[in-house]
Order: structure tokens, then C-alpha cells, then sequence
């Protein structure tokens, strides 16, 4: 296992690499000044050849990227002061050191993450089981009707419609916000309510489809079928036999969720004005805030990318088939 | 002065910021104008129509400039009042700030050698603000004198002198004060960068700018030597960063984040693009103050609050929200019916015109005719445009290149906008034929936002019936004012805007219309570059009195409009604010364009 997770491990960061690399090129390939942003109404050409002095923009791009990269690891010297590792820069927009910005934000996008995960995976699993176990009945036609419909929503739509009805109209609930958990849990879960419930619904479509579908063909699957023939209880089938062999496929897309999630649930954000790493993508991009977009992009590829070696080791406790060479 | 943006948007500067402000103002037609005016349900007597409103400007007597400000009836002191805002506030430091919606919110805790004083019917005096007096000019108006007033302190307890003022001023030589208003620098020291060489490191290393320049002799005494005569200095000085820094707690590039206050509030907590809190500074005395009131006990001000979420939540008027605003969060676009039908409404919104002026402009490098600029001018369908960006509400359909926000303004219209809003495409194929260009083509850039997209089509439409051929260039708006904004773009026309700094045309048309100042990333999008019209703005800049150079700006204004058209304004921008019940004392700022925050009190 660890030779596996070393390997990966490694991997991943080749992977990493990489990706910051085209990502840094891609920027300058934009016909975008970032300058223009830090110059005011009447900007000269001078003054702008001063700002890109001030961000570095006068330095070869690949000196440039190594800079970027270097800091992270060892930190770096701005004229305004030390850079301590892992430093991702100051923004070229509002000149603040880009990591704590970072680190402020992620808890915003960690509570929408795993709240949303946590009810979007028990119920759209559970729902997707419970069609299984209903298979043509009037339950399971209810419940794929529903998904279906989740399917078809977008949140920006139903979040303006939830936050129209439960907080505006009824007032039900609070406007979402995002308090720390550790300062007022009540009011961290009040405020992280309906972004969970809304980004699940979008979700539970999903899962519930696949579930179901999954779960029906492990049922038909030989090995489950051998079990009922030995005599095992309906309930031991149904969750030690089938519920398990459909578990791999589900935690697969899971982990590939959770990890884009993990990078930013951008249209959650803006629907609910919580301030995450989505956001932050977004504006750093109509920004041309290069250090912003380097490090929001880096932490959106590594929860990926980590997701996926987690997904991959979890395979083997799900399914003993598979080995872990 | 730059409006917010921030589709930060694409803070891609001046122009896109106007759309995006336009673009949350875009509303039904037909809107009648709210409250305004302090709340009281009137419309204000601001500049919000195209009469001359040259006497809602004029410059404070020293009794205007004493405090403490009048008092706003029924204020209360006391409470929370929340600020929602679209885009997060790109400075704090006054010396970078030149955004509307960061303007009005400096106000809260930034004083400044001058400032404006709105009274309830939207007049607006210049008055001294930490100066005793507007200023005092001799030399023929190359000297400016201010005299502080007593009792000023920073929020520490320490006094503010003219050495704090000097140290504020002398910082915005430093190389990284970029983003904001370089006017006075630059008229002490050298024009562009020029000015930097004057004191290459700011103050910061024991350097100072010479008597002869800016002068401190006492405590209370600064002296301005300008290079030229600048009639317009007491309107310079009420920009942001003409104020005091404490050296001491000057931490250059980190007084971004903490500036140290001269105002009624002070930071408590800011987390830069969430959150900032500003609470009571206890050491602003309001007798010295003729501008702000300190009722509230604190502001808390969020941001990333779209136009739709602002809107809906000032429209629930619910909780906390009743005690909210927005500086310059429009109502949104698909919101407008509801919030104009919804009777309780009435008491508190208001819709303002601003300084801010949309303009198409030709490429005079590639459009040589004047006759095809006409025909051009003369085809260019503003009031259908005025209607794709929302109407009444959004804007007032433009009919000469200055805001009626500006003093001196007149309702000139030598292209007969207000009788043909479609556009006169008999006359434009008229005046092509006349020049033998039936037929020319047109490259029309624009940004591809959802509302230029549309103004795209009836522009596109208007011209073509006038006789021209048009192929439209769509330019992500990211990148789209670095695109028009370089000198030998490929485009015939694009749409551009423009907003004064204050209310005097001497920050209009010498930027939008100098030839000298041509130059990638400069704002004369048209190229004109006229030699008599250069010696005139040299001429009018030289005027002493600013009430006798306004009508001059306008007349030079109409004069380059009819005879170089070097664009043609469309229409001018309006600020549509909602805010909750429970809020008092809200008024128009009629320079920024945006909610006055201070003389708000929580009911």
C-alpha cells in the first residue's frame, strides 16, 4: 500500500507540476495588461511599464514561473517584505499575500464541500437503494421520476427560488452566510443550510440514478444470486453482497466530486454570496490576478488529484479483487 | 473618478466599469424616479435632468466649512448598519482609491483638505474639510493656501498637522501609489510619471519635496505651488489622497489594509474581499467636521452580494436588513417592476444621474471624413440603446458629450438626438452620399456582455439603414478596453464611457479630446488631435474662475462634437438605490454617484 500511495504520490505531482506550468503560459498567452488594473483613470504608458516593474511582469516568463513555484517552497523577498513558505505571491489586484487569502477562504469552501457531500451521498445513495429494492414498483417510479427531476435543475435556479421562499417569504431560514464552526456551530449550520440542500439536490440526481442502476445489476450479478440460493436473509444480500460489489463505481465519482468540489463550488457561491475558492477563482481570472489563479488552480488540482489517489486506495478495502501492486 | 466596478470587475477599468454599473441600473422603461433626497420620497434637486445645473455647484465660505455638519432630522445614535456590496474593495489606502464605491465608503473614515457638502435639496458646496476654508489662491491661481482647522485628530488621539498632510501628499510619489488620482503630484511636480523623479521614494527616506513646491511653515499652514495655474485646486484637494498619514503609522504598501483614521470611523476588522467593520472613532470631533455625522455605531460591510441578492433582500426588508444600503449596488434589472410597484418602496430608493457618460467612438485614424462621423453621429440610435441597457432608469438618453452632472452643463443637441432617439438615417445617408461613401463599412468593436450583445443589434441595424455596412467584432470583455484602448486598434468604432472626477469639465475634455495626451492605454478613444482645439484647452485650463471656464468647456465641447465628431454620446448614466426601512439620512453623492453614507442613522 504504501509503495502504491508513494508512487502515486509521486504521480500527482508530476501531474501538478505540469498543469501549473500550461496554466502559467496560458496567462501570458491573454491579451489582457494585469498593469491596468493597478493604474488608475489615466494611465500612461510609463506608469504601466512601472506596475509591471512592481509585480515582476518585466522578468522573462520561465524566471517568472520559477520565482512562483521556488516560493513555495523556500518563500520569497517582495519590496514589500518577506514572503514566508508556502508563498503564492501578493495579488496583483489588491496587493495582499495570495496564501492567506487562500487559507481564509478554503473554510468556506470546505463547510459547502463536505455538508453538501455528506447529504447529497446519504440520500442520493439511499434513494437510489430503495428504488433498487422496489424494482418496478410505485416506488421506485417515484423516485426516478424525482431524480429526474433533480437532474433537470440548475442551482442557480433553484437557490434563487429557495432563498425567494424559505428566507424572503416565509423566513424559514436565515440568509446563507458563513460563520466559523469553531466560533458558533449553530449559526455555521443555520447559514450552511440551504446551499447544502440546494447543491444536493443537483447531486442526489445522480447518485440515485447510479445507485439504482447499480445496484440492480449486482443484484442480477451470479454471486448474489448464489447467496440467496444458500439461504442468506433478504437484508445480508441485499447490503453484504450487491450493496458492496455497487459501492466501487460510486465512490470512484464520489471522489471526482468531492475533489472539484474541494476546488470550488463556484455557482454555489455566487448563487449564495459565500466567499470560497470558486469565487476567488473567478474573480482572479477577470482579474488577470496571476498569483490568485496559480494558487486557487494549484489547490483545486491537488484536492483532485489527491481525491483520486484516496478513491484508488479505497478500492481495495471496498473490493478485496483488487490488489494494489 | 472611476465607477465601481469592479465587474471588478473586469475591473477592466474605466469603461467596462461603466457598463457593468449601467448594465446593474438596466431596468424597464417608463420608471418614474423615487425617493431620494434624504429619504423623504421626493426626488432631490440633484442633477438628475438636463437643465443647467450650474447653481447645485459652488465653492463654501469659511462658515460653510465649519463644523459640526447640520443635523439630519429624526437621527438617532446608535445601531448596526450593514453595506452590501457587489464588488469587494480593491484599497483602503486613500491614496489608491479612485473607484465610486470606495470613494463613498473613504468618506466614512478619511478626511481631506477639502471636501463636498450636499445639502437636502443636492447642492453641493466645496468646502473646507480639515482646511478652515476652500483654499486661498494668490499668484494667479498657481499658489493654493489652506489653513487647518483646530482640534483635528487621527483616531490615536494625535493631533493632525500640516507635516501629516504633507507626509500623505509626498507618499504618492512612492512607486507603488498607482492606482489612484495623480492631479496634484503631478501639478506640483511634472506631468505622467514624470512627477516621481521629484521624490523617487516618497518621503520614506528622509526626502521631502522642496519649500518652493509644497510648502509646511507651522503646523497649520500648507501651500500648494503648482506649476500652472489650476482653478479648479479646492476640487483637487477633495480627492482621497489629499489628506493626512501619520508617518508613523504609515506601512506603505500595508496601509492598504489598515489605514490609520481621521474620520468620524475607524477599521476594527478587515478581511480583505469578505468583510470590513468599521466602528466609532472616539477622537473625531464633529465641531470640526462640516461634511460627516458619526450616528451610527458601526458599519459592516459585506461584499459579493449580487445585484439580485441586494435587491432581494432590501426588498424583503427583513431582520438586519432592514437596517442596509448599498454605496453603488443598483436594483436589479429584473427586479426594477417589482421594487417601482411595491408601494413601501417609494420612501426609499432613489434614482440619480451620474457623472458617467457612454459614448460610441470613431477612429479617427481610420475614419478620416468628417462627413462619414456625421452620418455616423447622426445614425447612431441612442434612445434605442438608452432601451437595450434598461430604459429610464438606467440612464438619460445623451444628447452632447458632458453630463448634466457637470457644472456649466447645457442641453445642447446639434445632432437632434432628442427629436429622432433612432437616429436620422435619412440625414446620415444624406451627408454619405455627399462624401461618395454610400456603402462604407464599418468595424464595430464592443464587449461581448449579454447587454452590449444587444446594443450590438440595434446599433448594427441603425447604421445599416443609414447606408453603411457594418461587420461587428466581438471582444471578450476582459480584454476588451486594453483592445480599444491601443492607438492602432483595427476598429472603426466602440463603445466607450467616461466620469468626471468632479464636477468641472476640466476632467472631461481634456482627457477625452487633447491630441497630446494620445497614447495606448490613454482615454482618447477617438484620436482627435486637433491643434486648435489643443490651444484651447491650454486657454480654458487657465481660467481662474472655474463658474467663468464652465460654460467655456461646454461650448468647446459642442464645438468638437459638431465639427471633429470624434465619437457621440449615447446616453448618461443613472444610480437606482434601494435600502431598508429602517434606515434614516440616506442621500444622493451627487460627485461619486453613488449613497452618501454620511449621515446615515439606524431608526
Amino acid at each position: 500500500m504504501l509503495r502504491f500511495l508513494a508512487r502515486r504520490s509521486l504521480g500527482a505531482l508530476v501531474i501538478i507540476v505540469l498543469i501549473s506550468a500550461i496554466t502559467f503560459a496560458l496567462f501570458f498567452a491573454l491579451p489582457a495588461q494585469p498593469a491596468l488594473m493597478s493604474c488608475g483613470k489615466n494611465c500612461t504608458p510609463e506608469a504601466v511599464a512601472l506596475i509591471n516593474k512592481n509585480l515582476g511582469l518585466d522578468q522573462p516568463v520561465p524566471v517568472q514561473y520559477w520565482h512562483y513555484m521556488a516560493g513555495i517552497f523556500t518563500g520569497r523577498d517582495f519590496t514589500v517584505g518577506h514572503c514566508p513558505a508556502p508563498c503564492f505571491g501578493y495579488s496583483f489586484s489588491n496587493q495582499q499575500p495570495v496564501w492567506g487569502t487562500i487559507v481564509d477562504r478554503f473554510p468556506t469552501t470546505l463547510s459547502i464541500t463536505l455538508g453538501g457531500a455528506a447529504v447529497f451521498l446519504v440520500v442520493g445513495v439511499g434513494i437510489g437503494m430503495i428504488a433498487a429494492a422496489f424494482r418496478g414498483t410505485w416506488i421506485d417510479k417515484f423516485f426516478s421520476s424525482l431524480s429526474l427531476v433533480g437532474n433537470s435543475l440548475q442551482i442557480y435556479f433553484v437557490g434563487v427560488i429557495a432563498l425567494a421562499v424559505f428566507v424572503s417569504g416565509l423566513h424559514w431560514m436565515d440568509n446563507p452566510a458563513y460563520y466559523p464552526i469553531t466560533e458558533n456551530p449553530v449559526k455555521w449550520f443555520t447559514g450552511m443550510l440551504i446551499p447544502w440542500l440546494v447543491l444536493s439536490i443537483i447531486f442526489i440526481a445522480n447518485y440515485s440514478r447510479m445507485t439504482r442502476s447499480q445496484m440492480i445489476e449486482q443484484l442480477g450479478e451470479d454471486h448474489v444470486r448464489t447467496a440467496r440460493a444458500k439461504g442468506l436473509g433478504r437484508r445480508t444480500v441485499f447490503f453484504r453482497y450487491a450493496w458492496r460489489g455497487a459501492l466501487a463505481p460510486i465512490v470512484t465519482i464520489f471522489g471526482i466530486d468531492l475533489g472539484s468540489l474541494f476546488g470550488g463550488a463556484i455557482i454555489t457561491e455566487f448563487t449564495f454570496s459565500l466567499h470560497g475558492l470558486g469565487r476567488l477563482a473567478v474573480s482572479s481570472v477577470s482579474e488577470t490576478d496571476l498569483p490568485t489563479l496559480m494558487a486557487v488552480m494549484l489547490v483545486g488540482c491537488t484536492a483532485i488529484v489527491v481525491a483520486n489517489i484516496v478513491v484508488d486506495a479505497a478500492y481495495a478495502v471496498i473490493d478485496p479483487r483488487v490488489r494494489l501492486a | 473618478m472611476q465607477p465601481t466596478t469592479r465587474s471588478r470587475r473586469s475591473r477592466g477599468r474605466l469603461a467596462s466599469s461603466a457598463t457593468a454599473l449601467a448594465a446593474g441600473a438596466l431596468v424597464l422603461s417608463a420608471c418614474s424616479s423615487g425617493g431620494g433626497g434624504g429619504g423623504s420620497g421626493d426626488k432631490s434637486e440633484g442633477p438628475g435632468t438636463d437643465k443647467n445645473t450650474s447653481s447645485n455647484y459652488s465653492i463654501g465660505t469659511k462658515e460653510d466649512s465649519a463644523g459640526p455638519a447640520p443635523e439630519v432630522p429624526g437621527a438617532k445614535k446608535g445601531g448596526t448598519v450593514g453595506v452590501l456590496q457587489r464588488d469587494a474593495f480593491l484599497h483602503l489606502d486613500p491614496g489608491q482609491i479612485y473607484y465610486s464605491d470606495m470613494l463613498a465608503n473613504q468618506l466614512l473614515y478619511n478626511r481631506t483638505l477639502t471636501s463636498y457638502k450636499v445639502d437636502d435639496k443636492g447642492r453641493v458646496k466645496v468646502v473646507g474639510d480639515l482646511a478652515t476654508d476652500a483654499g486661498t489662491a494668490s499668484d494667479g491661481g498657481k499658489t493654493w493656501k489652506f489653513t487647518l482647522k483646530d482640534g483635528l485628530k487621527f483616531e490615536d488621539g494625535s493631533p493632525i498637522t500640516a507635516k501629516d498632510v504633507r507626509w500623505g501628499v509626498e507618499r504618492l510619489y512612492a512607486s507603488f501609489e498607482t492606482d489612484g488620482p495623480l492631479y496634484v503630484p503631478q501639478w506640483l511636480s511634472g506631468d505622467g510619471t514624470d512627477f516621481r523623479k521629484a521624490l523617487p521614494d516618497g518621503p520614506y527616506k528622509g526626502a521631502h519635496l522642496p519649500a518652493s513646491v509644497l510648502d509646511t511653515p507651522d503646523d497649520k499652514t500648507i501651500v500648494f505651488h503648482f506649476r500652472q495655474p489650476h482653478a479648479d485646486a479646492p476640487f483637487a484637494t477633495a480627492m482621497p489622497n489629499i489628506g493626512p498619514v501619520k508617518a508613523e503609522k504609515d506601512t506603505q504598501r500595508k496601509y492598504d489594509n489598515a489605514p490609520f483614521s481621521s474620520g468620524p470611523y475607524k477599521v476594527a476588522d478587515y478581511k480583505v474581499g469578505k468583510s470590513l467593520t468599521l466602528v466609532r472613532n472616539e477622537n473625531w470631533d464633529a465641531k470640526t467636521d462640516p461634511v460627516r455625522h458619526q450616528y451610527a455605531d458601526r458599519f459592516e460591510i459585506s461584499f459579493g452580494h449580487q445585484y439580485a441578492d441586494s435587491t432581494r433582500r432590501f426588498l424583503a426588508d427583513q431582520g438586519a436588513d432592514k437596517n442596509t444600503l448599498s454605496f453603488t449596488n443598483a436594483v436589479a434589472p429584473e427586479m426594477t417592476e417589482k421594487v417601482l410597484g411595491q408601494a413601501d418602496t417609494k420612501a426609499r430608493r432613489f434614482v440619480e444621474i451620474q457623472p458617467y457618460v457612454d459614448y460610441i467612438s470613431f477612429n479617427m485614424d481610420r475614419i478620416k471624413d468628417a462627413s462619414v462621423r456625421k452620418a455616423l453621429a447622426y445614425a447612431m440610435p441612442n434612445g434605442q440603446i438608452l432601451q437595450q441597457m434598461g430604459g429610464a432608469t438606467a440612464g438619460v438618453l445623451a444628447t452632447n458629450y458632458l453630463s448634466p452632472a457637470m457644472d456649466g452643463y447645457k442641453a445642447t443637441d446639434p445632432f437632434g438626438k432628442k427629436a429622432k432617439p433612432a437616429g436620422d438615417p435619412d440625414k446620415a445617408r444624406e451627408l454619405l452620399k455627399q462624401a461618395g461613401k454610400e456603402g462604407q463599412e464599418i468595424v464595430y468593436a464592443y464587449p461581448n456582455t449579454d447587454l452590449q450583445q444587444k446594443v450590438s443589434v440595434v446599433v448594427t441595424q441603425a447604421l445599416e439603414r443609414a447606408g453603411f455596412k457594418v461587420q461587428k467584432k466581438e471582444i471578450d470583455s476582459n480584454t476588451w478596453r486594453t483592445a480599444i484602448a491601443e492607438v492602432k486598434n483595427k476598429f472603426d468604432i466602440y463603445r466607450t464611457s467616461w466620469g468626471a472626477d468632479w464636477p468641472v469639465s476640466s476632467t472631461v475634455v481634456p482627457p477625452l479630446f487633447d491630441g497630446r495626451q494620445i497614447a495606448d492605454g490613454a482615454q482618447n478613444y477617438g484620436h482627435l488631435n486637433n491643434s486648435a482645439v489643443n490651444t484651447e484647452i491650454d486657454r480654458i485650463s487657465a481660467i481662474p474662475d472655474v463658474k467663468k471656464a464652465a460654460p467655456e468647456w461646454q461650448r468647446l465641447a459642442d464645438k468638437i462634437f459638431t465639427e471633429d465628431v470624434p465619437g457621440v454620446p449615447t446616453f448618461y448614466n443613472t444610480q437606482f438605490s434601494l435600502w431598508g426601512s429602517n434606515l434614516g439620512g440616506i442621500r444622493y453623492q451627487p460627485v461619486y454617484g453613488t449613497v452618501d453614507p454620511t449621515g446615515v442613522y439606524v431608526k
